[in-house]
Parts: structure tokens; C-alpha cells; sequence
């Protein structure tokens, strides 16, 4: 970009401060031992020890996928440490008042209410920190809905039956190479049960927080809404500096059955790496949501501005007649970020209808590329997708890239796709200028409006949050 | 470090598809022996490229929707001299400058060439052996043959070391050929055969191509086709491509193009025959302020299957370019469509649009699509977009409302989603031919 709009420096990353808490680490590396001590660490029942093993089994025969559109060097498998848990007394917690003080003030200065004089806002939370879940809020208010939401290795001391009937059912143990390895390895993360026609009264949370600095995070989340039940659930993240690269393999399972309705809406924030590339998160997620049931609907949004690699598909497997698949991301690139994220939408029952609303951002040197696709399956009748991937970008050392793939076997299928590039005009920013606004004011207005129709998916406080998040990520790159 | 690294198993499958390119590309050579071209140093260079590839499989992301695993099971020998007497012509277009081959081989009874000191339009066996061929065509010819980006692909390196004579078309410059310059191509009998075109257009040159792909019979052929376009600056070429091989025929095809400041280049590629065909079309920039325009149609029934694949590389400022792929499925037909386009940063100011649409009129049918944007430069317009549907049935009953049967309205629109195409060809004769070629197909 010429004069007036350059990519210079981002905000300082304002999460990236360390928390000093003792904590209880397994050794580096991975083995089927390692598997095992995981499992028993946990205190886990056979079926899950037998999941982890499969898939470690698995994972030991797969290879690593070489065609994301992103450039890293080798991750050392063994110079991970694959669990590490806040050092706390043996016994339960019974209230947030046993938690460890140092944690209550790390989340405290991220903004995030766990304690009891902030849960004004109507939003029930599960935080989970390095690997472990460290409290949730609002339980018995949503017990008494007939709601589930807990860490989801209480759960599977509490619900095996419901673990153990949905637990890799979205998500095959080796679906993929760091599925397999979350499958074999994954700490904690949450479980969320919507029992039959409710509709849930709160919205869900959960903060993932990464601070160990040679930890891996793997966290596994899993949804289940019943039959004609519904529910909003937000998931955030951060980790502290560290000019290593960490590696986060989570995966998100969403079952939603009959009529059930599932919303769920991320804001990444993990750290990218400082402005020469150095450090940060290597995010590579697997999610995906069954629309299982007729008229079942599954909707992401998500708001990606962290981590130093972005490797991130939000799938949505349309097998019910007349279920519904929404998309809607922005991703936003600065300086040595890569993003290669989109959607997969798969299209197997009749009628089913999906949208993919994709706008993309790059700055600086990064790159930033959506990939997608949209599969009809022969059997599919009356399919319909409609796709829209905007990029813009800020400067001419930042790239965009395209890669949507749109396989159809039906002839009463509609798929529509298209996609397109821009800039912040030099008028638009004159127009503005007029008006007495500055070119920073009149950027960050632009690139809230390139991203509203996204934004607008989100929960009001989220939405807010992502356009403040734009706004500070790209401050400076006007001048 | 407890994960072994796993040593891949070579399959089977592997083994045979090793097997075989070797066996086209013993084929390939023996072909160019018989030849007496002396390009040893190319065909050598081409050997050892082919050498480093293996056989495309569904593995490869180049080739991951068109299976060529049915070819491993034919083992195509050489293609010798047809035998057959009949008069290869283009019916559809009427040219004074028409060079035509039967299975590769000129043949120059149905062949009509120039060689003058601004224009040659002849196969590069009859050009070595005349005294028009003067040191600073040979360098010409020399430097471009086989000279473009993507050379390394296995299929182009295998016709690149296989192919038994060169159709050239050199224009110096200034020169302006009103008539279009025809190709003309067919094929008879089970071999394979590997065509090779070269046409060079100098400095404000400008001339219309018409290559035709057709075969006689029903034997199962392969045919592979490079054909290399070089536009020097401000040079204009349209090109015409129509491929209507026989039922049986695998073909495999690529276009290069590289395009100098100023020139013009517009490909109309319309895919109707053959089991199998394949269309690479390439276009390099080297040269700011070019224009691009890329337009193809395939209308495929039955178990035909039509993949084209599209690079445009823009490396330099101001130029524009369109495409607009149109594919028909009925049957069981399979449409294949990767068009890519890459922005470099020093491309700024690039007007780039890209259309892919698809039409289905059959539950068997099967369209794969991937449109691709690349883009580094931040002040450029570029877009794209995607389709796939069927005929829409208000559209039919709105001609229905004016009396115009189901049946006729279905024909009439299926005829008008072609023919956007069709209308892109400058020559009338060929347009025409088109139409009741496409008239006669939504029968």
C-alpha cells in the first residue's frame, strides 16, 4: 500500500506475561508409556486407556500432512512435554477459594470472570489452564436445566456412557495426523450435554490458557445436543511469550441430533510470534460438527488473529434431511503469521443447505490462505452452498491465497461460489480525511465493516472484543 | 524418538505405473530415432526428466479427479505411418495455410506451407532440408523449441522426447496473416502418438490459430499434445482449439504461452470427444501491460471425461485478464476444472477475473472444481467465481409459457450456455460449425 497505509508493527501482545506456579510435568517426549501414564495420571477406565492406545498406534503409522500452504521446520515429537497440570492439593476443590491464588490473578488480568463477585455477566465458564481444567462456573444453575458442562475428564468418570457413545464418533482416531495424536494424548478440554428440548439458558465458555513454555496443549472438546435442544458455546485462548513455538492439537467434536441447534464461536488469540517471526503457537485443530439429526443446524464462527501457524478446517458432515452448515471466519495475518484455514462442508442428506462466509486479512510478511470444500454427495438431492471468500490486503509483502475445491455428484445440487481481492482505496481514505477522520480511525472503521458480516454471527460481548482485537493487531499499520 | 519413520511400502500399483512410463518412454525414443530431427540434446534432457517423475496417480494434487489408471493396462506402441489414403482436411475452416498430420507423421499431400523471408508456415522436417532454413531461424526455432516454463511436467518432457516432427509457425515481425494458420491433427489405429507445435509471433505479428484434434475408428489410442506460443511484444495470437478425438482416446495436452509487453492472447478451447482429455493451458508473463483471455467449453456425455487445468503467472504491471470455463455433464460424464492464478507483488494494478460454471443433467454426473488465487500484489482487482446447478426450471417454464415444449426449452437453453463460448471464435465458418455440432449434441 502506498503512502498512507503501511504495515509497520502490531500492538505488543498483551497476554504474554508468564504466571509462576508450580506445576506437576510428565518428562518430554512420547511414548506408549507416556500414553499410559496419561491415562492413569487421570485415573481413567479401560475404554479410554484402549481410545488412547489405538490411536497412538495409529498415529505411529501416519505422516505428517505436507499441503497446508504453510512453511515450518520440523516439530520434534519428543522435545514436547505432553502433560503438565498445576501443582494442587490432592483433594477436590470444593470452592474457587481452594483454587491456587496466583491462577485466580492470571485470569484475573485476562480479563476472564471466574470469581464469584464477576459472574455478573450470564455466560457459565470452564478454564482450562495448560492442560487441565481448572474451574467451572455456574454447574448446579445449569444442573438443574438437566444441562451437562464439565471438564470432560469428569465427565468420563461421571458420564462414561455418554463419553464413550460420542467420544470419536465426529472425529475417527485417526481422522488425521494430529487428531490421532490428540486422540492418544489429550488432557482435558470440555463436555457439554444438552439433554432433549432444552434450550440452554446461559451461554457456554471455555478459556484455554497455555503457559508452560515446552508444554503441548491438547485439549478435546465435545458437544452433544439432544433432540430439539440448542446452545450457544465460546471458546478463547492465549498463551504467555516465549520465542520457542509451542504446538496446540485440539480437536471439537458437535453431535447435534433432531431439530438441535448448535452455535459455536471461537476468538483466537494465541501468540503469534513477535514481529520477526520468532515464536509463537503452531495451531493445528481438527473440528467438526454432525448435523446427526433432520433439521439439525451447526453454525462456527470464529475470529482467528493468534498464533504463528493457523492450520484450522471447521467441518460441518450434513447427514440429516433438511440440516443446515454455517461458516462464518475472519482471519486476520500480520507480520510472519500463516493462516491456512476454511471449511468443509459435506453435503449427504436431501435438502440440506450450507453458507461459507470467509474474509481474510493479511499484513505485513504473512500469508494468509482459505481453503475449503464443498462436497455433494450422489445421493444428496437438493443440496444448495453458497461461498464467499473476500481477502484484503494491507501491503504488497502479504499474500492471499484461494484454494476452494467444489466436488459435486448431483445434478439438483446448487453450489455458488466466489471470491475476491481489494485494498484500502486511497479515496476511500481521502473520504474519510474529509470528514476530519484519521486514516488509523478510517482503517480500523473499513476492516470492521469488511468483517460485519461476521461479526455480526458473534455474541454481542465477543463481537465487541473481536473488533477492539482487529483494531489493536493492526495498530501502526497506518501512517 | 519412539515414532519410527515409516517406510512406505512401494505398492504394486507403484511398480506398475513405474513400469509403464518406462515403457512409453522407451516408445517415446525409439519414435524419435526414426525420426531424423537432430535434437539429441533435448530429447536426452527430456529422457532424464521423464527419468525423475513416476506416472501420475490419484495421489498427485495435479491429478488427484482425473484417473488415468485405465491407460496402464494398454501397452500403446509407437505410432507408425497411417496407411490410410483419405484427405485430412478441416472441413470447417478454409485456409491457405493448413499443416496436418496423421498419428504425428506429416503428411504433406494434404498440407499446404509458405516458406517466405517474414512468414513460415511448415513441419520442421521439411524446414531443415531447405535453403530457406538460414542460420537465424534455426536460432530462432532453437531457442524457443521445447524452451518454455513447465517443460519439467512428465507429460510434456514425454512428447518433448517422443515427438516424430514439429508444426512451426514464425511471423517476423510487423507481419499479418488474415487467414487463420490450421492444424490439423488425426489420428487411426491403437499407438500413441505425441504432436508438437511451435508458433512464434514477433513484434506486432498477429495471427489466428485453429488446432483440430479428431481420430478415426475405435481403437484405443493416446494422444499426447504440446503446443508453445511465444508473442513477442505487442504480438497478437488467437487461438482456436477443438478437440474431438474418438471415443477411445486418451489425450493428453498442453498449451505454454508466454506473452511479452503489449501482446494480446486469447485461447477458445472446446473439448467434445475423446474418453479422456486433458488441456494444460500455461500463460507467462515477460512483459508488463499483457492481455489475457482464456475461454473453454467441454460437453461431455456417456464415460467422458474433460479436465482442464489453468496457470496464469502475472509478474509484471497493468494487465488484465479473463477466463470463463463453461462445462456440460450428462451421462456419467466427469468435468474436471483447476484454474490458478498467481499475482506476483510485482504485478500491481492486475485485473483479473475467472468464471467457472457448471451445468449437471445428470445424477451420475460428477463436476470437481477448483478455482485458485494466489495474490501478493496489494493493488489489483481480482476475483472469481464458481457454479454448479441445473437447468433452472423457471427458465424452462417461462419458455414453456410461450409455447415452446419442455423438451425444445431444455434444448434451447443448454444451446445458449454453450454458445457464449462458441461466439468467442472470430471465425465465422468455424462458429457456424460449432453451433450444429452443439445443436445435434442437445438432441
Amino acid at each position: 500500500m502506498s503512502s498512507s497505509v503501511q504495515s509497520v508493527v502490531s500492538q505488543p501482545y498483551k497476554y504474554g506475561f508468564v504466571t509462576d506456579i508450580e506445576s506437576d510435568s510428565l518428562p518430554r517426549g512420547l511414548s506408549e508409556d507416556v500414553v499410559r501414564a496419561i491415562s492413569a495420571k487421570k485415573n481413567e477406565p479401560q475404554f479410554m486407556l484402549d481410545f488412547r492406545l489405538k490411536a497412538y498406534r495409529r498415529w505411529l503409522t501416519m505422516e505428517e500432512p505436507a499441503w497446508p500452504n504453510v512453511k515450518y521446520p520440523p516439530i520434534d515429537y519428543d522435545d514436547i512435554v505432553y502433560y503438565s497440570a498445576p501443582k494442587q492439593s490432592e483433594k477436590k476443590l470444593d470452592s474457587l477459594d481452594d483454587v491456587d491464588p496466583a491462577l485466580l490473578e492470571t485470569f484475573d488480568k485476562l480479563g476472564i470472570s471466574i470469581n464469584e463477585q464477576k459472574r455478573l455477566a450470564n455466560v457459565a465458564v470452564d478454564v482450562v489452564f495448560d492442560s487441565v481444567s481448572i474451574a467451572t462456573t455456574f454447574k448446579e444453575d445449569l444442573a438443574k436445566h438437566g444441562v451437562i458442562f464439565c471438564s470432560i475428564s469428569e465427565a468420563i468418570h461421571e458420564h462414561p456412557e455418554l463419553v464413550k457413545k460420542y467420544l470419536g464418533t465426529v472425529i475417527p482416531t485417526g481422522d488425521n495426523y494430529f487428531a490421532a495424536l490428540n486422540s492418544a494424548v489429550f488432557s482435558d478440554g470440555s463436555f457439554v450435554y444438552i439433554p432433549k428440548g432444552v434450550k440452554c439458558p446461559m451461554d457456554l465458555s471455555t478459556y484455554f490458557r497455555m503457559n508452560n513454555g515446552d508444554t503441548g496443549q491438547f485439549e478435546r472438546t465435545l458437544i452433544v445436543a439432544e433432540e430439539g435442544s440448542s446452545v450457544t458455546y465460546l471458546e478463547g485462548c492465549t498463551a504467555p511469550m516465549y520465542d520457542t513455538n509451542q504446538l496446540h492439537a485440539a480437536i471439537v467434536e458437535l453431535v447435534a441430533l433432531d431439530n438441535a441447534e448448535i452455535k459455536y464461536s471461537t476468538v483466537q488469540n494465541w501468540f503469534a510470534g513477535d514481529e520477526n517471526g520468532k515464536g509463537g503457537i503452531y495451531n493445528f485443530v481438527t473440528k467438526r460438527g454432525l448435523c446427526k439429526g433432520v433439521n439439525s443446524k451447526i453454525s462456527w464462527t470464529q475470529v482467528e488473529t493468534g498464533s504463528a501457524i493457523t492450520w484450522k478446517y471447521p467441518s460441518c458432515v450434513l447427514v440429516g434431511d433438511n440440516s443446515v452448515g454455517e461458516f462464518y471466519s475472519v482471519a486476520l495475518t500480520n507480520n510472519y503469521q500463516q493462516a491456512d484455514t476454511g471449511t468443509k462442508m459435506v453435503h449427504v442428506g436431501n435438502n440440506t443447505r450450507s453458507t461459507i462466509i470467509s474474509k481474510g486479512i493479511s499484513a505485513g510478511k504473512s500469508k494468509n490462505s482459505y481453503r475449503g470444500l464443498v462436497q455433494v454427495n450422489p445421493k444428496a438431492e437438493g443440496a444448495r452452498n453458497y461461498s464467499q471468500c473476500d481477502s484484503m490486503l494491507l501491503g504488497d509483502t502479504s499474500n492471499a491465497n484461494t484454494f476452494p475445491y467444489i466436488q459435486v455428484q448431483n445434478s439438483t445440487a446448487q453450489v455458488e461460489h466466489e471470491a475476491s481481492t481489494s485494498k484500502i482505496g486511497e479515496d476511500q481514505l481521502f473520504y474519510f480525511a474529509q470528514r476530519g477522520i484519521s486514516p488509523e480511525d478510517a482503517v480500523s472503521m473499513i476492516i470492521s465493516g469488511f468483517c460485519r458480516d461476521v461479526f455480526n454471527e458473534l455474541p454481542m460481548e465477543f463481537a465487541a472484543e473481536a473488533d477492539k482485537l482487529l483494531s489493536l493487531k493492526l495498530e501502526n499499520s497506518v501512517g | 524418538m519412539t515414532k519410527s519413520i515409516s517406510t512406505t511400502n512401494v505398492s504394486a500399483s507403484a511398480v506398475n505405473r513405474a513400469t509403464y512410463l518406462k515403457h512409453l518412454l522407451t516408445q517415446a525414443s525409439a519414435a524419435a530415432d526414426e525420426s531424423t530431427l537432430p535434437l539429441k540434446a533435448l530429447r536426452d534432457q527430456a529422457i532424464a526428466t521423464v527419468s525423475d517423475h513416476t506416472f501420475p496417480s490419484g495421489r498427485d494434487e495435479e491429478w488427484r479427479f482425473t484417473d488415468l489408471s485405465d491407460m496402464l493396462s494398454l501397452p500403446f506402441q509407437r505410432a507408425a505411418k497411417g496407411t490410410d489414403a483419405h484427405q485430412l482436411a478441416f472441413s470447417a475452416v478454409q485456409s491457405d495455410y493448413q499443416l496436418a498430420s496423421l498419428n504425428g507423421h506429416y503428411r504433406s499431400s494434404d498440407s499446404k506451407t509458405l516458406k517466405q523471408a517474414g512468414v513460415v508456415v511448415a513441419p520442421l522436417s521439411e524446414l531443415l532440408q531447405s535453403p530457406d532454413y538460414t542460420q537465424k531461424l534455426e536460432a530462432i526455432v532453437s531457442s524457443r523449441l521445447a524452451q518454455l516454463q513447465g517443460a519439467e511436467e512428465v507429460f510434456t518432457a514425454l512428447n518433448t522426447a517422443g515427438f516424430t516432427d514439429v508444426m512451426v509457425v514464425w511471423l517476423a515481425a510487423d507481419q499479418v496473416i488474415e487467414e487463420p494458420v490450421c492444424v490439423v491433427r488425426e489420428s487411426e489405429g491403437e499407438a500413441i502418438a505425441h504432436l508438437r507445435t511451435l508458433v512464434i509471433a514477433e513484434r506486432h505479428a498477429k495471427l489466428t490459430l485453429v488446432e483440430s484434434f479428431s481420430g478415426t475408428g475405435e481403437a484405443t489410442r493416446c494422444n499426447t499434445s504440446v503446443t508453445e506460443i511465444w508473442l513477442a511484444e505487442g504480438a497478437q495470437v488467437n487461438h482456436v482449439r477443438l478437440q474431438d478425438e474418438s471415443a477411445e482416446t486418451f489425450h493428453i495436452a498442453k498449451t505454454a504461452v508466454d506473452q511479452a509487453a503489449n501482446s494480446r492472447y486469447q485461447c477458445t478451447a472446446i473439448d467434445l470427444g475423446a474418453k479422456l482429455s486433458r488441456h494444460h493451458l500455461e500463460v507467462y508473463q515477460s512483459g508488463p501491460q499483457t492481455d489475457t483471455h482464456m475461454y473453454g467449453l467441454s460437453a461431455l456425455g456417456d464415460r467422458q471425461l474433460a479436465d482442464t487445468h489453468s496457470l496464469l503467472t502475472l509478474i509484471h504491471p497493468h494487465s488484465s485478464a479473463t477466463q470463463i470455463q463453461k462445462n456440460i455433464v450428462d451421462d456419467k460424464a466427469h468435468a474436471v476444472f483447476n484454474g490458478k492464478v498467481f499475482v506476483a507483488q510485482t504485478a500491481q494494478l492486475t485485473d483479473a477475473a475467472q468464471l467457472n460454471r457448471n451445468l449437471m443433467l445428470s445424477n451420475k454426473a460428477r463436476i470437481d472444481t477448483k478455482p485458485e488465487l494466489d495474490i501478493v500484489a496489494d493493488n489489483v482487482k481480482c476475483a472469481h467465481g464458481a457454479t454448479v446447478s441445473q437447468l433452472q426450471p423457471d427458465e424452462v417454464f417461462y419458455l414453456q409459457s410461450r409455447g415452446i415444449s419442455a423438451e425444445q426449452a431444455q434444448r434451447l437453453l443448454l444451446y445458449g450456455f454453450a454458445m457464449e463460448i462458441v461466439e468467442k471464435i472470430s471465425i465465422e465458418s468455424l462458429r457456424q460449425s460449432l453451433s450444429d455440432r452443439l445443436t445435434e449434441w442437445a438432441q
